[in-house]
């Protein structure tokens, strides 16, 4: 913070979509803070995109409309964009661009920091191995979050995603640790009604007070999205790497961040990339998943759970594909599940965590965890091809062995993956009830799970 | 009579027979229900360890959304008082700074002001605007720097010089308005330092 303001320039060149050129520039910088001044004394918010030739684009985050070449000023504050944190953000409400919108005042900042954060120097990473419960079963059981993982939800238009964050937010919790815990959440050009579900669903069930809400609606300008994502991670870095606590970050839905960015992108005219999107999509991208983790010698964890929904469910999209190569396995929901009445409606053949394997286990939930969840991904995914024989033979075509796999089907289906959006399943709960389906399996047919595990857990009818 | 004694003894054994079974159908019977209570009762307990365990966990939501709510509202309170406080005293420091006497150490700042706003639009081609109060200290320093004319157009703030270009294409706003503006964020967390907040 410095007590030097900065120079406020009123030649406007251009104004182009969501930028505004500024004419006669001297000494901008790239990424500086535009207080953009109208006609009529509003202010709204830009940053520098581009400087050069005496020219300075700025990228207006509250939108152009209403801006007018003759009249509007634009201020270089001399600073990038900061957020100011401290312990007082939790169990407050922002705006996309980090305002308050609950009525208190601003919070009475430790430090301020730039949003763009710090790349974390690979080597000072530490792998992450320590488990999550989200009291989702089928999360926990069988694509397991890891402290300081990046887990995408892959949704589709008008699927469940929103129940399912606001439920992994409330429920969310380390086990076998005192260390504190926070989410932050970050609604990214989301309706209305669902920005006030996530902050009802927070307040009413008390995790609120833990939690720190970013909500940029969609009749917000599309240019704050581009931030929302980075003020939200500037917090959690903070409350991860300064205070210690392990923070678990839902970003909902990083498609609308996307389209922002395409948006900025065609009025740069910049080459398109696939689907118009600029071709440093991935780049631009990796800047937000990558700053999940852990870092060694420091207590925290930052663990991203970024939710998209998928245009037209198409997993080759440009958005999911990129995503996919950055971050560390997928959760994707199923469009069939969800027209059953599923919830949550979550393909467990097309999902994985990569780094299950690390966080479960003797020490972290059970033994028996990875053997369990390995005989049900296979029983169901019998299950599925004998469903899909039984469509072309009937059900009296069946062998024994094959209806048996069908009602692990329905079990699985039934028992483990619905589940109440305010259940909280423990994970011996979750483990309980894989037993359950594997036992309705004859044990001749159990080849993934060691003797002593059946003899321990194998549920006899 | 030969017929009856052989009526009887058939009753007879049709009374045993039936008594018999009779009597081992009700022992059946009680084994029957003695397994069914038996089998039961594990039920009976798994179904109310359930129910309790539920119970337990509803209990624990609760407490939690009434805990999580109160510490919240509490809270809340806690940071609209501490606003308060901090706006008052913000407003008792803006008092007394408008009030300070414009003496040398008062030109010595002014100077610096223009100093700075000079070095940052990098022209001493400009035109300075100041409020009424500050007026003639600022003239008195204007002709240090070559080319700067003082506008007749007054500005309203509590001290210091807004700075422009003589082409107008250049503003840099050095009041104290604005500068106590730019560091409010710190003097706030000062200020609430002061009231034992965030230490």
């Amino acid at each position: 913070m410095t007590t030097e303001g900065g120079v406020q320039y009123s030649k406007i060149a251009e104004i182009k979509g969501p930028l505004v050129i500024v004419d006669d520039v001297e000494n901008a910088a790239f990424d500086e803070l535009v207080e953009i001044e109208t006609k009529d004394g509003e202010r709204r918010l830009g940053k520098v995109l581009e400087v050069g030739n005496g020219k300075a684009i700025v990228q207006v985050f509250e939108g152009t409309s209403g801006l007018s070449i003759s009249g509007t000023k634009a201020k270089f504050v001399g600073k990038v964009m900061e957020m100011p944190v401290s312990k007082e953000v939790l169990g407050r409400v922002f705006d996309g661009l980090g305002r308050p919108k609950d009525g208190l005042p601003d919070p009475i900042a430790d430090k301020f920091i730039d949003i763009n954060g710090e790349p974390m120097n690979p080597e000072q990473r530490e792998y992450p191995k320590d488990f999550i419960q989200t009291g989702v079963s089928v999360i926990d059981g069988m694509i397991t979050l890891v402290r300081g993982q990046k887990l995408p939800i892959f949704s589709g238009s008008g699927m469940s995603h929103n129940l399912l964050a606001a439920q992994i937010a409330r429920q969310a919790s380390v086990v076998g640790t005192s260390d504190d815990f926070a989410v932050v959440f970050a609604a990214i050009g989301v309706q209305y009604s669902e920005a006030e579900y996530f902050r009802r669903s927070l307040e009413e069930s008390g995790a609120l007070k833990r939690s720190v809400l970013f909500l940029n609606t969609a009749d917000d300008p599309a240019i704050e999205r581009i931030i929302t994502p980075r003020v939200a991670l500037t917090v959690a870095e903070y409350l991860a790497f300064e205070l210690g606590m392990h923070v678990l970050v839902i970003l909902t839905d990083m498609t609308n961040y996307a389209e922002a960015l395409r948006e900025i992108s065609a009025a740069r005219e910049e080459v398109p990339g696939r689907k118009g999107y600029p071709g440093y999509l991935y780049t631009d991208l990796s800047t937000i998943y990558e700053r999940a983790g852990k870092l060694n010698g420091r207590k925290g964890s930052v663990t991203q759970v970024p939710i998209l929904s998928m245009p037209s469910d198409d997993i080759t999209h440009p958005i999911p594909d990129l995503t996919g190569y950055i971050t560390e396995g997928q959760v994707v929901l199923g469009r069939d599940l969800f027209r059953q009445g599923i919830y949550p409606p979550i393909n467990i053949l097309m999902s994985l965590s990569r780094l299950m394997k690390d966080g479960i286990g003797e020490g972290s939930t059970r033994a028996d965890h990875s053997e369990v969840s390995n005989q049900v991904y296979d029983a169901y995914s019998r299950a599925q091809e004998v469903r899909a024989l039984a469509g072309i033979v009937g059900k009296a075509g069946l062998t024994e062995i094959d209806l048996k796999y069908m009602n692990v089907g329905d079990v699985f289906e039934k028992e483990f993956l619905s589940q109440a959006t305010d259940e909280n399943r423990t994970i011996e709960e979750t483990l309980n009830v894989l037993w359950k389906i594997v036992s309705k399996l004859p044990k001749n047919e159990i080849t993934k799970i060691k003797d002593k595990f059946i003899d321990q857990y194998y549920q006899e009818e | 009579m030969a017929s009856n004694s052989a009526l009887e003894s058939t009753i007879d054994k049709i009374l045993t027979n039936t008594e018999k079974n009779v009597i081992s159908n009700i022992r059946l019977a009680l084994v029957d229900s003695q397994q069914k209570i038996d089998s039961a009762i594990p039920k009976l307990e798994s179904e109310y360890d359930k129910i309790i365990s539920d119970g337990k966990k509803e209990a624990n939501k609760i407490e939690k959304q009434i805990t999580g709510s109160s510490d919240i509202e509490a809270r809340n309170k806690q940071l609209m008082t501490l606003e308060e406080s901090v706006s008052k005293v913000f407003s008792e420091a803006l008092d007394q700074i408008t009030n300070t006497a414009r003496n040398a150490d008062y030109s010595n700042l002014i100077k610096t002001l223009l100093n700075e706003s000079t070095q940052i639009l990098g022209t001493t081609q400009i035109t300075v605007l100041t409020n009424s109060k500050d007026k003639d200290i600022v003239r008195s320093i204007l002709p240090q720097f070559p080319g700067a004319e003082l506008s007749s157009d007054q500005i309203n703030c509590i001290g210091g010089v807004i700075v422009k270009s003589k082409d107008g294409a250049m503003t840099f706003d050095n009041t104290l308005d604005a500068r106590i503006e730019r560091l409010k964020p710190l003097i706030r967390k000062e200020i609430a330092s002061k009231f034992g907040v965030g230490n």
